[in-house]
């Protein structure tokens, strides 16, 4: 899976997250953070995790959502390693 | 500073069945009844006993849920097709935090402070709800031990939108005081316990202003731990459900709302100009002391009306009680009224006779009609007070008892079925809750 198939995937994620203002989601790269560029209160980010991991059909372990960046290549990473991993 | 006086100077909150605060006024006082038959509640058959209620759907709130993709039925977080509450409140409210927002911005702009008042660090926010449960705890429990999902499944919200002062977090985080935020928890009389709270934080000069009130979001968890208590109405049409004194009530209607006053110090709204809907005179709350959880305490309330006169000068021309419509709360109530005032010179009104018991929020929104009486110079009705009791009571016979000795169809002047226009100057409020805790307050005309 190409990594800008995984931002085009995380970013219909965000569009379902009403705390995330819309216009933001236009220019979204993999250096774009999710608290200070998108303004995502710290509480969504488990939320969109969850989400991420149903969208992608991943299960993330504790530790990786622990150690999570705030960034979006923080996610495609995450989201690579978890596919990875099942296989 | 110990001894200020404290002026209501807004409302507002969420009504069953109506469209706004105005509508409920208008309804009230033409003797209608907001009690509807519940769809949500019949939807459960067998399972449930009775199935009236005064509910408050999102529909008619214009809030529209948003379920979770990740959780069956979990609503994740709410619409406001209004626009009044910000998406950043609305993801960490339930509903009746969302009602308890939209009563605080309605009584704000009713009370007229300005951005630097609100936001003062001499504001407070006191609100609480009865919260015995609601839909996010149940599907964030379901999701858990039933379904075996990861906790995170349910959301990062269930704490923020089911913890105990989440009204009153909610309300703080829109309106951003400075000032104390806080929840009383009182049962059926936390809409006036956070009330009487924040009226003395204000009179004993720790603030100068207070959005104060009480919430019961609708919720069929709550309703069924009532249900399987055996203490809802149970075999009347929707309107005559709730009847308050008459001798054929079987229980009360569960009920559901919010009602949230600005309160102010009086010096300072009266030198702005504000219009002061009451004045309160007296508020005072106390435990009836005899262990027992359930029972109404005709010593409790004797020595309630004692405490509220105690630096007041109370002579109500209403007095609003609790009446809830159970078979022994109402005649103990009513006795214990008549023990304190007499039997003349005023009347009662039991407005759960037309929206049912809003439980954490019954204290508040009665308040509220409480200061609509004042306005409008009408007593409230008991609807379905057809007919009191003719004979004694069994607790009037039994032996120890030191309270009035007529049958309860003795003060059926008290009490009318019908809206009365008279003076009307003071108004006293009453309410009582599980654990045999009493509240009142006595609120009067600006003169």
């Amino acid at each position: 899976m190409e990594r800008q198939e995984i931002i085009d995937g995380i970013v219909e994620v965000l569009k379902t997250v009403r705390t995330i203002d819309p216009e933001k989601l236009h220019n979204i790269t993999e250096e774009t953070d999710f608290l200070t560029d998108l303004n995502t209160p710290s509480t969504e980010l488990i939320n969109i995790a969850a989400k991420v991991e149903q969208k992608f059909d991943v299960e993330f372990e504790d530790d990786d959502i622990d150690n999570l960046g705030s960034k979006v290549k923080d996610i495609v990473d995450l989201i690579i390693r978890a596919k990875e991993r099942a296989e | 500073m110990h001894n200020r006086k404290v002026a209501i100077v807004g409302m507002g909150g969420a009504f069953p069945d109506c469209t706004d605060i105005g509508d409920f006024k208008e309804k009230l006082f033409s003797g209608k009844s907001l009690i509807r038959e519940w769809d949500k509640a019949t939807a459960f058959g067998k399972q449930i006993r009775s199935t009236v209620a005064g509910f408050i759907t999102e529909e008619e709130m214009n809030l529209e849920p948003v379920y979770s993709s990740l959780a069956p039925d979990y609503p994740e977080t709410y619409i406001d097709r209004l626009s009044r509450i910000p998406d950043i409140n609305l993801a960490t409210a339930d509903v009746g935090s969302i009602w308890a927002m939209l009563g605080a911005q309605d009584s704000i702009k009713m009370a007229g402070w300005t951005t630097e008042e609100t936001e003062s660090e001499e504001t407070a926010v006191v609100v609480g709800s009865g919260g015995a449960g609601h839909e996010i705890l149940r599907h964030a429990w379901h999701n858990f031990y039933e379904l075996g999902k990861k906790s995170r499944l349910a959301g990062s919200h269930t704490v923020d939108r089911a913890m105990v002062y989440r009204d009153a977090a909610n309300v703080a985080c829109l309106i951003k005081n400075k000032g104390v935020c806080e929840a009383i928890g009182s049962a059926c009389a936390t809409g006036l316990g956070n009330i009487g709270y924040a009226y003395r934080l204000i009179k004993f000069g720790l603030q100068d202003r207070a959005i104060a009130g009480g919430v019961e979001g609708t919720s069929l968890e709550t309703f069924i731990g009532f249900d399987a208590m055996q203490v809802l109405s149970k075999g009347f049409s929707p309107d005559k459900s709730s009847r308050p004194f008459d001798l054929n009530r079987n229980g009360f209607v569960c009920g559901f709302g919010s009602g949230i006053v600005a309160l102010e110090e009086y010096e300072m709204a009266q030198a702005r100009g504000a219009k002061i809907y009451a004045v309160i005179d007296s508020y005072f709350n106390n435990s009836d002391g005899d262990g027992n959880m359930f029972y109404p305490s005709f010593n409790g309330q004797q020595r309630l009306w004692k405490g509220l006169a105690k630096d007041a000068v109370i002579k109500p021309d209403v007095v609003k009680v609790h009446g809830t419509s159970t078979p022994v709360g109402d005649i103990i109530e009513l006795l214990s009224v008549i023990d304190a005032i007499g039997d003349k010179g005023y009347h009662v009104s039991a407005p759960k006779s037309q929206f049912g018991h809003m439980l954490g929020a019954a204290g508040s929104v009665e308040l509220i009609t409480a200061v609509m009486m004042l306005e409008n110079q009408q007593v409230l009705p008991c609807l379905n007070s057809d007919t009191l009791n003719p004979e004694l009571e069994n607790f009037q016979k039994a032996d120890g008892w030191n309270g009035p000795n007529k049958p309860a169809a003795s003060y059926r002047h008290l009490i009318s079925p019908e809206t009365v226009n008279k003076e009307i100057n003071q108004v006293v409020c009453l309410n009582y809750g599980f654990g045999g805790t009493n509240s009142a307050m006595a609120i009067s005309r600006d003169v």
